[in-house]
């Protein structure tokens, strides 16, 4: 069932074109042509016996399919003219072209993809002439560490061991690891996702918190893994994790922007109490220490704490006459 | 049971598609069985306007014509509906299937799809599968609900006002703005245009946009620039942009985000370094967050920031 009547008649207008050149057509590759499935593909030709000019006569569209191949009994139906290519709409550009632009953009890109995108690019361009011109009012950039991206990008492709430097900011440290790369992705950052060898887990890895990489000799060997959805986000918190609770004022807002959460409870004071769930509920100190007098940690209680210990011990620092020196 | 829309939808497309000369709505009505169930006159109007409307949409170029006898007649011409020559290979196809591909947001994803369609209905060839051209799966992420609005008034120039809070405040308050362009950068999405209120240039953040976004009638007011700097905005927001140093003392074997920033580093030998750092806006809530790791030297000012906030946190 198509999820939408205007994809599904943009959809069909573009099969009526296409079907007319190819009689007979199987509906598996006509489900892979425009990227649909077949049951997508068989509830257009549900559709399309029951369209037509019917004002020339009643004339429908006379395409029935066995469920393995597709015939058009009366392509002339519509005129030679009326089933003719349609131009590219402007939403269309927009969306196709700032897309292209933005993968364009990926460092990582290999360069014969890259230059076959912009050729394709400037092809459509001309192609949507003034449909093309919105597309400017739109702009993605991707993010990706470009050497990092290279390595990885190589090791995936070869099936490669990587050894990483990585840097973790829950507890602010270095650690090595050997992984087998999976795949690479972007969504704002660049991200990597691999077996680490380490954890013995599947972990996602940062391109710019690598700190530095190499490759191995030694084949990758990732176990077999159903691959994530990332439509769902990238965090993705389990039922069973601990729950931290924080309120912030007005000023720590942004934490709801930033980290995903159960609820945001608006609090008098323009603020907000948020209920978050994470595997590790430490790596939140960072958390706690940057948000200072704009919000505080509630629960649990050694979170808190530890918080409020690392602010005592660095304060401490500022008090040693040796941390004064510097001070005019 | 009524006749589903995309059948409506497609045999008014086909009838203004397939006719040399202009169709008045009564034989657009004779000629289209949902209209003919259409019921009221009224019923059939709205449909047919909200029809045409969904076939613009798809890009369709429909012209109105009065004929001699005033009455208003409708068609889709092929020369002005007719995709121009354009010959695309194998490779191209792939990377365009790609690209169209990292839209996370239906009404985007739908239209590149349709594009592509478009295409492939003009003879662009069968791409493999694009992933196993290249490693990368980029997505762009769209979860703001704002976002669709205000794409669809950037793009019709538009003016808008909705409820913003700024990062700081407490309750949102109330921005006219023309919208100019939309822009994502490192996941988030942004909006520059002209603040009516403010009678300035200002960027938005996406997320913080609270309710619903509406629109105004009438024109844009002030001139649009050609070139709209997002990024430098939203970098100059994040202390990106730092214009002085700062010199702290960083436990030996911690802090490698500071490291990698600092314009020199030296060994005290003692288990602490001692680093140079460009001093941008929010280095003071971020050199916080390495607790007892990091000891601010220098400017005065922003060790006070640092020890203010320690004070803030050690109270709790």
């Amino acid at each position: 069932m198509a999820a939408n009547a205007i994809d599904q008649t943009r959809r069909m207008l573009s099969l009526v074109t296409y079907l007319r050149e190819r009689p007979g057509a199987h509906v598996a590759d006509v489900a892979r042509a425009f990227g649909i499935t077949e049951d997508e593909l068989i509830s257009d030709l549900d559709v399309l016996p029951m369209c037509g000019t019917s004002f020339r006569g009643g004339d429908l569209l006379d395409i029935d399919t066995d469920g393995d191949r597709i015939w058009w009994r009366n392509p002339g139906a519509l005129g030679a003219e009326a089933a003719e290519p349609l131009r590219i709409a402007a939403d269309e550009a927009t969306a196709l072209l700032v897309a292209a632009r933005a993968v364009a953009t990926l460092p990582g890109l290999r360069e014969g993809d890259r230059q076959a995108l912009l050729r394709a690019t400037a092809k459509l361009e001309a192609a949507a002439g003034e449909a093309a011109g919105a597309s400017s009012r739109l702009s993605v950039t991707f993010e990706s560490e470009g050497g990092v991206f290279a390595d990885v990008d190589r090791a995936i492709s070869e099936r490669r061991r990587l050894w990483v430097r990585y840097y973790s900011p829950a507890r602010d440290e270095l650690t090595e690891r050997e992984v087998d790369p999976i795949r690479l992705f972007a969504v704002g950052h660049t991200y990597m996702e691999a077996w680490c060898r380490l954890s013995e887990a599947r972990r996602t890895f940062r391109l710019d918190r690598v700190a530095e990489i190499r490759l191995l000799d030694e084949p990758a060997a990732p176990p077999e893994l159903e691959l994530r959805d990332l439509s769902e986000g990238l965090v993705q918190p389990a039922a069973e994790d601990p729950e931290v609770v924080v309120e912030v004022g007005p000023g720590g807002r942004w934490v709801a922007e930033y980290y995903p959460h159960d609820s945001a409870e608006e609090l008098a004071d323009g603020g907000l109490r948020i209920t978050l769930r994470t595997p590790e509920p430490a790596s939140l100190r960072r958390l706690a220490l940057r948000l200072g007098r704009d919000g505080r940690i509630v629960a649990p209680d050694e979170l808190a704490e530890s918080a409020r210990s690392a602010a005592l011990a660095a304060l401490a620092a500022y008090e040693e006459p040796s941390a004064q020196d510097g001070q005019s | 049971m009524a006749i589903a829309k995309a059948e409506r939808l497609m045999n008014l497309a086909l009838c203004l598609l397939g006719t040399r000369r202009p169709l008045s709505k009564r034989e657009l009505r004779g000629s289209i069985e949902a209209y003919l169930e259409a019921g009221s006159d009224d019923a059939f109007n709205r449909m047919f306007e909200r029809d045409k409307d969904d076939l613009r949409e798809l890009g369709l170029v429909i012209e109105t014509v009065e004929n001699l006898d005033g009455e208003t007649g409708y068609l889709a011409r092929r020369d002005s509906n007719r995709l121009p020559p354009v010959q695309l290979d194998a490779e191209e196809a792939a990377a365009l299937g790609l690209a169209a591909r990292v839209w996370q947001q239906a009404r985007l994803a739908g239209a590149a799809s349709g594009a592509l369609q478009k295409l492939r209905a003009a003879g662009m060839p069968e791409a493999d599968n694009p992933y196993e051209h290249s490693a990368i799966e980029p997505r762009i992420p769209v979860h703001e609900a704002a976002f669709e609005p205000l794409m669809l008034a950037c793009r019709d120039r538009r003016p808008v006002v909705f409820e913003y809070r700024k990062a700081t405040a407490a309750r949102p308050g109330t921005r006219h703005v023309e919208p100019w362009t939309l822009e994502c950068w490192r996941g988030h999405w942004y909006l520059a245009g002209w603040d009516r209120d403010r009678g300035a240039e200002r960027v938005f953040r996406l997320s913080r946009i609270t309710g619903k976004v509406r629109s105004r009638a009438g024109a844009f007011t002030a001139p649009v620039p050609d070139v709209v700097t997002v990024r430098e905005t939203v970098e100059s927001w994040a202390g990106e942009t730092a214009t002085r140093s700062a010199r702290i003392r960083l436990r030996a074997g911690s802090g490698y985000p500071l490291r990698s920033r600092a314009t020199s580093t030296r060994e005290l030998g003692d288990g602490w370094d001692e680093l140079e750092i460009p001093y941008g806006h929010g280095l003071d809530a971020w050199l916080v967050e390495f607790g007892p790791d990091v000891v601010v030297l220098e400017p005065a000012d922003l060790r006070a920031d640092v020890v203010d906030r320690l004070r803030a946190v050690a109270k709790g």
